[in-house]
């Protein structure tokens, strides 16, 4: 090689630029994306201003302004008494207990059923996966409601009415959390498998110890999916359960506040404010999978 | 795919519990409610009895079921300004700037948070003497004395049972559409504005184009989202004022009226109408349609 023609001069390590200089891009940055940011606020009051309200209203010891508009988004005279109110009115911590444990059930068994199933359909070959994919996909392209009725006959003959298990049964076996998992096994390289394969492991060892840490995220990405759909679903725990004490808040609150309680705005809202919370705290923590499009987009 | 040492049986092993499950309160759902389409159905004993084609001809003379499936298309109409709405708060939020996380975030709040929960707070603040009133006669939008009933009226229900949809479900769509923007890579949108192309022609012949399995994938759900409305309704009005959609229906029909063959007859319809769609959009918003020719939208 002719050394001549290579040039071994050291490029000198450029600075970074003084600390002054950066703030007046950050600054400059920010006073350009000035109409961007009034946008995301304008658009972002359009989709908090109920819960604002709502909390306003339940704070407020004093309900004669809350359906005045500027008014009502500041609390009257703030107090904690309707919330005091809410425990004492309605078995707010037993639905509670119920959505909890009714929560962590379905993401258990939806985690249980779905991770092996997904990993079969995409790390083995035998006879009838073709068929059952396509089974698979008609169901998604199919309204889920439709199959209340059918589900509620069902229910009745096994004795599942007015039961947990008729609650959470009918959900931990859906084709979308296949796909996603299937997703997610596909892209574990397969020399890494036969690795394992080779080394003696059984296919649930390859399936557990090797593809499941792997596919980490979108499991936590499907358990937080599911656990929030079972937290939120309303209508089917509304046609299995008639007994109040084992609703769901979804399903107990709504009841309530629709009923009963529908007398006082500010209780309303107090409920609702207190439901609300635990939801928008989990979310909070876990937004990074959420907002990651939950691997129905491939990136 | 050769698998060395996988056994078939190991296979079925594995699926087997999911399937089971799956059949039970899936599969067998879908072949049940084709079964009892055509037949009386006595919820008492379990009986049933074969009556042909009597439940399709009394749907086809019921003017509740077809006002219920005409509802059922306007909700379809919710479906455009959604994707717009969603495709536009994608753009929005698709950049780089402190706190551009928080408001991802904001807008995706009401995704998760229960439908029946939402619907309490949105009754009162569609009420008559709610607080939306109230705000339009504070901006003289409306005159005092004016405020129409958003959840009561029979012209009006409907709409603002959409208007909740939009904002309970646009969030979703935009975190699909801003998962498609991060795979647009850079250099064909800088080769187009370097060719002199504005904003609205690199998000036409640049963004859109690559976006298309996004954009059929949000349709899609979409659609079937609005076809199947109902329980943004329950929830809402109860089915009142004129806002009884095709699912609505069958479920009345069932729980109130004790008529499940009747019941899994329209819910047949529905679930017909829900594959037409989507055969539909897969063949215009699929891998040769609209987005990928060259042509004007």
């Amino acid at each position: 090689m002719n050394q001549a023609l290579v040039e071994t001069r050291v490029l000198p390590v450029p600075k970074a630029p003084p600390r002054w200089y950066r703030l007046k891009r950050q600054a400059r940055d920010a006073m350009l994306a000035l109409p961007r940011y009034a946008a995301l606020l304008l658009f972002g009051a359009f989709t908090v201003f109920p819960f604002w309200w709502a909390a306003a209203v339940g704070l407020s010891s004093d309900g004669s302004l809350i359906w005045t508009f500027p008014a009502a988004f500041l609390p009257n005279e703030p107090s904690w008494m309707w919330f005091d109110r809410v425990f004492y009115e309605m078995p707010f911590w037993r639905y509670f207990a119920n959505s909890l444990l009714i929560s962590t059930a379905t993401m258990l068994l939806v985690l249980l059923l779905t991770i092996p199933c997904a990993y079969a359909l995409s790390r083995m070959a035998f006879p009838g996966r073709n068929v059952l994919f396509v089974l698979l996909l008609v169901t998604l392209m199919v309204p889920a409601e439709v199959a209340i009725v059918p589900n509620f006959i069902t229910c009745a003959r096994l004795g599942l009415l007015d039961s947990y298990a008729g609650v959470v049964l009918p959900n931990v076996a859906g084709a979308f959390g296949v796909f996603m998992m299937r997703q997610a096994f596909q892209d574990v390289p397969a020399e890494i498998l036969d690795v394992a394969r080779v080394d003696g492991a059984s296919e649930f060892g390859v399936m557990w110890r090797v593809a499941v840490p792997m596919a980490r995220p979108m499991i936590a990405t499907l358990a937080v999916f599911t656990f929030v759909a079972a937290w939120n679903d309303y209508l089917w725990p509304a046609v299995v359960l008639k007994e109040r004490l084992m609703m769901p808040l979804a399903v107990g609150i709504f009841n309530d506040l629709t009923g009963p309680f529908a007398v006082s705005t500010n209780l309303v809202m107090a409920a609702i404010v207190l439901s609300v919370i635990p939801v928008v705290a989990a979310f909070a923590l876990t937004q990074r999978l959420f907002l990651s499009g939950g691997g129905l987009v491939r990136r | 795919m050769a698998m060395p040492g996988v056994h078939p049986r190991t296979a079925y092993l594995f699926i087997a519990p999911f399937f089971v499950v799956f059949a039970v309160f899936t599969l067998w759902p879908m072949l049940f409610n084709l079964w009892l389409a055509f037949r009386d159905y006595f919820p008492q004993t379990g009986n049933s009895m074969w009556n042909g084609f009597a439940h399709f001809v009394e749907l086809a003379d019921s003017e509740r079921f077809g006002h219920a499936l005409k509802n059922s298309l306007i909700f379809l109409l919710l479906v455009l300004p959604l994707q717009i709405g969603a495709l536009g708060l994608a753009l929005l939020v698709h950049v780089r700037l402190p706190g551009i996380g928080f408001f991802r975030a904001l807008y995706y709040l009401p995704v998760v948070i229960a439908v029946s929960i939402a619907a309490v707070v949105w009754q009162q603040v569609l009420r008559f003497d709610g607080l939306f009133n109230w705000f339009l006669e504070s901006v003289h939008l409306i005159g005092f004395g004016e405020q129409p009933d958003w959840l009561g009226d029979r012209q009006l229900a409907l709409y603002a049972v959409m208007a909740f949809s939009f904002w309970k479900n646009v969030g979703y769509y935009m975190v699909l559409y801003l998962a498609g923007l991060q795979t647009v890579s850079r250099e064909p949108l800088e080769a187009a504005q370097i060719d002199g192309a504005n904003a609205w022609q690199r998000l036409r012949h640049v963004v859109l184009p690559a976006l298309q399995p996004v954009i059929l994938l949000c349709t899609l759900l979409a659609t079937i989202q609005a076809l199947k409305a109902f329980q943004e309704v329950i929830v809402l009005t109860d089915g009142q004022a004129d806002t009884q959609t095709a699912l609505v229906y069958v479920f009345g029909v069932a729980f109130y009226g004790h008529n499940f063959g009747l019941a899994a007859a329209a819910g047949l319809i529905v679930t017909l109408v829900c594959l037409a769609l989507a055969a539909l959009q897969l063949r215009y918003f699929g891998e040769d349609g609209l987005l990928r020719r060259g042509g004007s939208v």
